[in-house]
């Protein structure tokens, strides 16, 4: 057996020490944007010779991203917290009978439009931040549920023999076995859930919840090209940035073949 | 000591165990040995509760096992199977110190005892950082039969341990097994489909057909009076002669007189029968001398004395 050829789960501190190299460039260009973004006019002045205005400058582009992230992230967390509870109750014994209409629930909830779900949630819940985090926590659930499931019924029947056999209780049987071996795979869900949200969180500029999406609105609105590109190039780039360092996050975890599943279908 | 009453289990329409009764003394080592499907695994795992049983009553030490709770219950049951069940995100270290751990023994105990045992099972200490997927089918198994043997228990229930292993490594764990088993008076219900392993582990041999007990009693009962045709050809057919040569030693059958050096070929007094025998036809003699563990000359086997005594055994 080469030992080079192997690495232990150690070995994620192992791995070279540039692997937060790419994250941190893309960073590194998000943040550099978002604080001079008006540097950058005279090139904005050529998509748009004819306006006065070429710099989206009803809110700083710092606020707008900060905004943005802890949109998403509270939409993860609770889409995290959901998603994984669903996915674990449902493997349990007493659960499992609900496990077709959780599945399928899930995927009723990605294959809904966002807009649509926002639309419905404005009469109910008004307009602002609240209807936004409820689409995409609905939106971030399907990946993270399916990738749960996935993971968790992936572990060899032996391992869960062994596991029961030995003398572990249920609890701890999920908590030391199956969610550490899940454990890959759910966060290959948590990763699509993720990026697909920075992209999805724009339309909350239409449901009144400020953030990146506003350029790009308000340049649809006014036919200003140049907004709507400050909006996409500093959402594709907090896209790559989340991306790339889940990426680097993704712990090898020996004997289960991590991101098997990913979760984008 | 480990009873089962009239025990059955069926999954749905079929009756996997039927109403089998078994009694293994503490101390004993029991071998279930019958064809694929038969119920062997099913038994095993009734006894830890691993599998509920649907009829009849089981009891360890004079107690329904369901009067304990699940997972006490089977801290105190060494559990090893073929597959190992292994966890692939745990050290072989922390693997075998399972059981410890989940009984809160302390952290140096714990290492105390992994180390003892991965000597035990001859498994080198860099081993210990190692993780499974890192190991040869035997080298699993290995730290499969530590995992069951680590926090000490009274009884072991073990499904094809030795399974994936080669001859000597086989050999030499059925031999500590043996060995631990006699010195610590351990209880054990040993599940394998290798003939040889069983008649030699075994104190009392069980045969199962169709998820009943077809009989049952120590490897020479059996061998010398089968219950059927399935049990005779089971347990080796024309072979059985052979078989049961193999349950006695050289040292039994010897003649205790000083011979010539050099007189003949010959064979440890620890060898078996067939052992015995095989090196006769192999130099097509009648006479073995018998040499102790220093290799000095002991005894004498002549193929009347191997053939003579094996009739009024
Ligand atoms: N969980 C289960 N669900 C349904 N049927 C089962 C289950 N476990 C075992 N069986 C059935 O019970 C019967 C006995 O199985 P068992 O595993 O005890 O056989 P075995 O004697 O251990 O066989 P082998 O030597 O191949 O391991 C088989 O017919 C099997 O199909
Ligand atoms: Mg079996």
């Amino acid at each position: 057996m080469s030992e080079a050829a192997f690495n232990g789960p150690g070995s994620v501190n192992g791995r070279s020490r540039w692997r937060f190299a790419v994250p941190l460039i893309w960073l590194t260009a998000l943040l550099l944007l978002a604080v001079g973004m008006t540097t950058l006019e005279p090139l904005f002045r050529l998509f748009e010779p004819d306006l006065r205005q070429v710099i989206y400058d009803r809110e700083h582009f710092w606020v707008l991203l900060g905004e943005h992230v802890l949109m998403v992230a509270v939409a993860a967390l609770l889409a995290t917290c959901v998603g994984v509870a669903a996915a674990v109750a449902v493997t349990r014994a007493a659960g499992r009978d609900f496990m077709p209409m959780v599945a399928q629930l899930a995927s009723i909830g990605q294959t809904f439009p966002p807009v649509a779900v926002l639309a419905l949630a404005v009469p109910v819940l008004g307009f602002g931040t609240v209807p936004l985090i409820v689409a995409l926590l609905l939106y971030g659930l399907l990946p993270i549920v399916r990738n749960t499931l996935a993971g968790i019924q992936g572990i060899s029947a032996e391992v869960l023999e062994a596991a029961r056999g030995m003398g572990m209780t249920p609890r701890q049987v999920l908590l030391q076995v199956e969610l550490p071996l899940a454990a890959p795979v759910i966060l290959a869900g948590i990763r699509t859930s993720v990026t697909v949200n920075v992209a999805t969180a724009a339309l909350g500029a239409t449901v009144g919840a400020s953030n990146l999406g506003d350029p790009i609105i308000s340049g649809i609105v006014n036919g200003n090209t140049a907004y709507i590109i400050q909006g996409a190039v500093m959402i594709g780039l907090l896209a790559l940035t989340v991306d790339s360092l889940f990426e680097q996050l993704q712990p090898g975890v020996p004997g289960q073949s991590s991101g098997a599943q990913s979760g984008q279908g | 000591m480990i009873e089962l009453f009239d025990v059955t289990r069926r999954f749905g329409d079929e009756t996997a165990v039927d109403r089998i009764s078994l009694r293994v003394e503490r101390g004993e080592f029991c071998v279930l040995v019958g064809t694929s499907g038969c119920g062997k695994s099913t038994t095993l795992r009734m006894i830890n509760r691993l599998i509920e049983h649907s009829e009849g009553e089981i009891h360890l030490d004079g107690q329904p096992i369901r009067d304990f709770p699940e997972d006490q219950l089977r801290r105190r049951i060494g559990y090893a199977i073929q597959s190992t069940g292994l966890f692939p995100h745990w050290t072989v270290a922390r693997n075998i110190g399972l059981v410890p751990r989940l009984l809160q023994w302390s952290g140096s105990r714990i290492q105390d005892r992994v180390e003892a045992l991965m000597a035990l099972l001859g498994l080198p200490p860099e081993f210990a950082h190692k993780y499974p997927h890192q190991l040869s089918g035997g080298q699993a198994q290995r730290v499969g039969v530590a995992r069951a043997l680590a926090a000490d228990p009274d009884i072991l229930l073990m499904d094809e341990p030795f399974g994936a292993l080669d001859p000597i490594t086989r050999q030499t764990l059925q031999v500590e097994l043996r060995d631990l088993q006699d010195r610590l008076d351990k209880t054990i219900v040993f599940v394998t489909h290798d003939m040889d392993e069983a008649l030699a582990l075994a104190d009392r041999l069980v045969v199962m057909h169709e998820g009943r007990i077809v009989q049952q009693g120590s490897p020479i009962e059996l061998l010398r009076a089968p219950a059927d045709d399935f049990v005779a050809s089971l347990l080796g057919g024309d072979d059985r002669g052979l078989k049961e040569a193999a349950l006695v030693r050289v040292g039994e059958r010897m003649q205790p007189i000083t011979p010539k050096v050099g007189e003949a070929p010959w064979v440890s007094r620890e060898a078996t029968l067939n052992q015995a025998l095989s090196l006769m036809l192999w130099h097509q003699t009648r006479h073995l001398l018998v040499v102790d563990d220093a290799d000095a000359p002991v005894g004498r086997l002549s193929l009347d004395a191997l053939l003579q005594k094996a009739h009024h055994e």
